[in-house]
């Protein structure tokens, strides 16, 4: 509808004129109508009036048949304008004399009429009619006949009078209402106004003002305190939105910030492990640089000696021999420092085997036996029956207590050194306990703090009365940790030391070092001897982590493991150490572990090899069909590995007896002699520098 | 009198070593590199040899191997001297084929029982 989408402002004049407009006609009407229906009235009975009249005029004439005296009572008629006609009728019903007015034709015969009211309306015509009677006889009946000309001249001036006035109503209505209507739409209107600059211009600020106290004026506050409410969040809003912003922008300065510390940290770290690997590479050509040249003072001094000796200048033969032991004492220092170096680097691996304690003590009396009879001491030994293999790193057992005997005999004078070995238990586990007992100068309390460390000895004195490093019971502490066993001392100045180390029966590696270093580092090879006992695992897991907890674990279930940073070098050690088991990672830079997999189930003398998936790519049916073993997710479940592993030992174990697990075992070709060096001295073996002076 | 050669890159150290051998009454021979070592292993027919590992030009472990492959010197026992002390060294010596190992600073003492060691097994 039109109506429907005009303007507040229109409807509301419109609906205040029609209102009006129509009230006034009503009312009008009714009135008109009114006046007219009694207006009417009022001619018929002027007419009826008129009829009497004329029919007691013409009574006479009628009971007299005088026609011309009754049409002259009828000829009175033309004073009515509005009588057209008239006629009476004899008692016959036949006409008896007629007026008309305007030649209008007078029925000759009495129309029918109704006797009650004596008039009839028809064809806005008005007929009356009228017995005319004498002394109570009727006569005739008198016809009038009206056309109604005053009340349709009255209906038609009502009518043109009753338009103007309605027309002049409407307009001051209009007028008026136009004038009044502002009363409502106007704040309705500056109500929108206020709506269309708040939702053009986002401007939460402006206010719609408020007129009168009406629904439009509450209206108007409930959208104020509408706005006001949005400006607020609007407000608040910008300023989560500014907070935003500005904590976007420090964490972007954050993120920076760290990337560049960790860039700043890797190159760091690369720095670290080049300066690490320059300390190694310092370290083996110290090793071999300064020994070259030593090599010559010591085997100089000492084939001079000889030449000396036996010219008979015996005072050259005591310079000669300081000369000796100095060299010696300098090579011993260097071996000292590179032990300790490598400790600190963590590259002291321990190589395990098993060993008969009782020969290793004997042996070592019996090298100590010079030292011993240079102070006049005698060397005791005392080795419980209990006593009898233990595994460890038998070299540096054999160190640990070469340095405490041989400081024993250094430190004492006229004197006995003791040593007591048994079998012994600390928190439940088998320990071995070596004691080496003297009865020399003594420790004070002062001194044994500092006993361990390096560099110091109890007193700085001593070195210059005894000589030595300082080096000894600081690597001899060193050597006790790293077979996780223990050393201490007691003992009072003047009445000899006690000095008690608790080594473990079964020395468990766990060091990483020994554990990677098949993989990474030649000089912590793990020795020959120990490697028949042991089933290898290959872990290749690009992530150092991964491969050092994994190492670590296995390590402790008692296997061998070598491990790969990439697919690469992983294929490489699969080839050189023929492992018991693979565990496989599969994202990894270049060479993927699916590609690995391949590769691995492809080469006959590889495809045996069991090989656990070890992954968080969750594709258990793409890992098997290409030949894995089993598929674990990651984070592992270190249980279920252990599982695997045994179910593949077993399996193995079971299919092919006897048969060398490891290409390893069967590569180094012994020379004869190789039983005889394993008994000589702090001489061989392992990593270790050999030949202490 | 056995005949001991010396293969050593090291001016001093073969002088030294060699005086002293000859004190002890060996005849000795001195090589100052792989490829002389590997000549005169041949044409003097030592006794035992005593092989410095790192040596220029061709080294102790690749003597040793081209001796131990040749039918002719196979039976030359030798002892393979390196600076170097690590487990490593050792294992690749006796791959190599050496019979025995010793490491410089060379002790003489036990340097002279390991030759006698040798020297009487190849008697025997």
């Amino acid at each position: 509808m039109i109506l429907q989408n005009l303007s507040i402002k229109r409807k509301l004049t419109l609906i205040t004129m029609l209102t009006s407009s129509a009230a006034l006609i009503l009312s009008a009407l009714s009135f008109l109508i009114y006046d007219l229906v009694s207006f009417r009235h009022l001619l018929i009975q002027d007419l009826k009036t008129q009829a009497e009249i004329i029919g007691y005029n013409s009574a006479g004439a009628m009971e007299f048949k005088d026609v011309p005296a009754a049409t002259a009572t009828l000829a009175a008629l033309t004073a009515k304008e509005d009588v057209v006609a008239a006629g009476l009728y004899g008692k016959d019903n036949k006409i008896f004399a007629r007026y008309s007015h305007n030649n209008n034709v007078l029925p000759t015969l009495l129309p029918a009429y109704l006797e009650d009211k004596g008039y009839r309306l028809e064809g806005g015509y008005v007929q009356v009619f009228h017995d005319v009677t004498l002394n109570g006889e009727r006569l005739g009946t008198l016809y009038l006949e009206s056309d109604m000309r005053q009340w349709s001249v009255r209906a038609k001036r009502y009518a043109g009078i009753l338009c103007i006035f309605v027309l002049i109503s409407a307009l001051f209505a209009l007028l008026v209402s136009s004038k009044l209507q502002r009363l409502i739409s106007r704040p309705i209107l500056h109500l929108e106004d206020t709506m269309r600059i708040v939702s053009t211009n986002r401007n939460y600020e402006v206010r719609a003002q408020k007129s009168y106290g009406d629904e439009i004026g509450r209206l108007i506050d409930g959208f104020n305190t509408m706005l006001s409410e949005i400006q607020q969040r609007d407000m608040a809003l910008r300023g989560a939105n500014d907070q935003l912003k500005s904590r976007t922008g420090e964490l972007e300065k954050e993120i920076q910030y760290r990337m560049e510390t960790q860039e700043e940290l890797l190159k760091a770290k690369h720095a670290a492990e080049e300066a690490s690997r320059a300390k190694s590479t310092f370290l083996a050509n110290m090793s071999h640089e300064l020994r070259t040249p030593l090599n010559a003072i010591i085997g100089y001094s000492e084939m001079l000696e000889e030449e000396t000796r036996e010219s008979g200048k015996s005072d050259s033969v005591q310079d000669l021999r300081k000369i000796q032991s100095a060299g010696k004492h300098l090579l011993a220092l260097i071996n000292d420092v590179l032990d300790l170096s490598k400790i600190e680097a963590g590259k002291m691996g321990l190589h395990l085997e098993n060993f008969e304690v009782a020969p290793l003590i004997d042996e070592m009396v019996h090298t100590l036996q010079p030292a011993a009879a240079k102070n006049s001491n005698t060397i005791q030994v005392q080795i419980a029956a209990d006593v009898h293999a233990m595994r460890a790193d038998v070299t540096k057992v054999r160190q640990i207590l070469f340095n405490l005997l041989s400081n024993a005999c250094k430190f004492t004078d006229h004197g006995v050194v003791s040593i007591d070995v048994e079998q012994n238990k600390i928190e439940g586990n088998e320990c071995v306990r070596f004691r080496v007992k003297d009865t020399g100068i003594g420790i004070t309390a002062q001194q044994k703090q500092n006993l361990f460390h390096e560099f110091s000895q109890a007193d700085a004195s001593i070195a210059r009365r005894y000589g030595g490093t300082g080096l000894g019971l600081a690597i001899t502490y060193r050597f006790v940790q790293l077979m996780k066993g223990r050393i201490s001392v007691e003992s009072e100045p003047g009445k000899g030391a006690m000095f008690t180390v608790d080594l473990p029966a079964q020395v468990i590696a766990e060091s990483p070092e020994s554990a990677k270093s098949a993989a990474n580092d030649e000089a912590a090879a793990p020795s020959a001897e120990s490697k028949p006992h042991k089933d290898t695992i290959l872990v290749i897991d690009d992530d150092a982590s991964v491969r050092d907890l994994t190492s670590r674990f296995l390590t402790k279930l008692g296997f061998q493991v070598v491990a790969a940073a990439n697919g690469e070098e992983g294929m490489r050690l699969a080839r050189q150490v023929h492992p018991l088991v693979i565990t496989l990672d599969v994202i990894m830079p270049e060479c993927d572990g699916w590609t690995v997999l391949k590769k691995l189930k492809s080469d006959p003398a590889l495809a045996e090899i069991p090989v656990i998936m070890v992954t968080i790519v969750d594709n258990e049916a793409m890992g098997i069909d290409l030949g894995a073993s089993n598929y674990l997710i990651k984070p592992v479940d270190r249980d279920r590995l252990a599982v695997l592993i045994e179910k593949h030992r077993a399996d193995r174990s079971a299919s092919i007896t006897g048969a060398p697990s490891s290409p390893f075992i069967a590569t180094p070709q012994r020379g004869p002699k190789q039983p005889e060096r394993r008994t000589r001295g702090k001489v061989d073996h392992a990593e270790d520098l050999v030949s202490r002076g | 009198m056995p005949k001991i050669l010396l293969v050593e890159d090291n001016e001093m150290n073969r002088d030294m070593l060699s005086r002293r051998l000859q004190r002890r009454g060996y005849s000795v021979v001195a090589a100052h590199d792989g490829e002389q070592g590997l000549s005169m292993a041949r044409s003097e027919m030592p006794d035992l040899i005593l092989m410095d590992i790192s040596l220029p030009l061709m080294d102790g472990l690749q003597v040793t191997r081209l001796l131990k492959n040749d039918e002719a010197t196979r039976h030359i026992p030798i002892i393979a001297l390196t600076a170097h002390a690590l487990v490593t060294d050792r294992d690749k010596a006796f791959e190599a084929g050496c019979d025995d190992y010793d490491t410089k600073p060379v002790e003489f003492g036990r340097l002279n029982e390991k030759i006698d060691t040798l020297l009487t097994v190849k008697k025997l």
